[in-house]
């Protein structure tokens, strides 16, 4: 899209990909001959700065670093659209009009709206994530064990924290854990800090 | 440490970081015999704080109002962070263009 939208003349038109994720090379194999640079959040910043609790995540930032559309869940493809009932072509055709027109076709007071700001508690599970990575990489199996285990009861519904450790502590993201979790957060409502089936 | 890793300096009249003070009502309790007391440190400056005493490691939150400042005036925090290509790239590199910012991961 990029590339399009440049060849359009919209030259001033930056993607800025950041993977919530320290798997360098799982990141690498994904990103591999993109024109964008691609950034490694191995601790989490972005989704403290910004209250991202699930990926994929998009925001548009204009001109004057202003937010015109805040936490927006991502369909790259349209995978996931039987899910979730909207379609990536949709989501793409905003973007695109939000480039050429300036119209991100949402209200200041919907996007003011739109993300709640993160709780105490979800603010230290973010710590403790950071804590628990820190310790990995010390070798501390231990030490990172507890805090993965106090990072997800702190935020049980927050996908960067429960479903970003399933690796780190040897579980499969994609197995039997994913849909447990899918299905838990079902149950409580699917919370997520953002836009979603917008 | 507080300087070198969190920008900020005690001085007499508070911690300060460029041009801004934060009093310090209790210095006893920020200025310990062990150095700096980061919980302290934190609730004066309103940064979340964990503290792993038996690991001996601590993590320091971005500041609250950073991230409150872009949900309530929808202002977009500067970040910097490690690039695939070796670098650093921070969205404050590409200011003055409209930015589509995507956050994904491999699990």
């Amino acid at each position: 899209m990029q590339d399009e939208l440049r060849a359009d003349g919209f030259e001033t038109f930056q993607v800025i990909a950041v993977a919530i994720d320290g798997n360098v090379d799982a990141i690498r194999s994904f990103a591999a001959d993109v024109s964008f640079p691609v950034l490694i959040d191995a601790g989490h910043l972005l989704t403290e700065l910004y209250a991202v609790s699930n990926v994929p995540t998009v925001l548009l930032i204009d001109e004057d670093d202003r937010i015109a559309m805040p936490n927006w869940s991502a369909y790259g493809t349209d995978t996931f659209s039987e899910f979730t009932g909207v379609s990536a072509d949709r989501q793409h055709d905003r973007i695109r009009r939000w480039v050429r027109e300036g119209d991100a076709g949402i209200s200041e007071d919907e996007a003011r709206a739109a993300v709640g700001d993160l709780t105490a508690d979800e603010e230290a599970a973010r710590l403790h994530f950071r804590l628990a990575v820190a310790l990995q990489e010390r070798q501390d199996a231990d030490g990172a064990e507890r805090h993965f285990v106090r990072a997800a009861s702190l935020a049980p519904h927050d996908w960067t924290i429960r479903r970003a450790m399933m690796p780190l502590r040897g579980e499969d993201p994609f197995g039997q854990g994913f849909f447990d979790l899918y299905q838990e957060w079902l149950d409580d409502g699917s919370p997520y800090h953002g836009l979603s089936g917008y | 440490m507080l300087e070198r890793v969190l920008g900020w300096t005690l001085k007499p009249e508070g911690l300060c970081r460029d041009e801004v003070c934060v009093l310090v009502p209790d210095r006893l309790r920020l200025e310990t015999e062990n150095g700096i007391d980061l919980e302290v440190f934190g609730e004066l400056v309103d940064r979340p704080v964990m503290v792993d005493r038996e690991a001996g490691l601590t993590a320091v939150g971005a500041p609250r109002e950073q991230r409150r400042a872009a949900l309530r005036d929808l202002q977009a925090p500067d970040f910097a962070l490690p690039d695939l290509d070796g670098g650093v790239t921070a969205l404050s590199d590409h200011r003055s263009k409209k930015r589509l910012l995507v956050a994904f991961s491999s699990w």
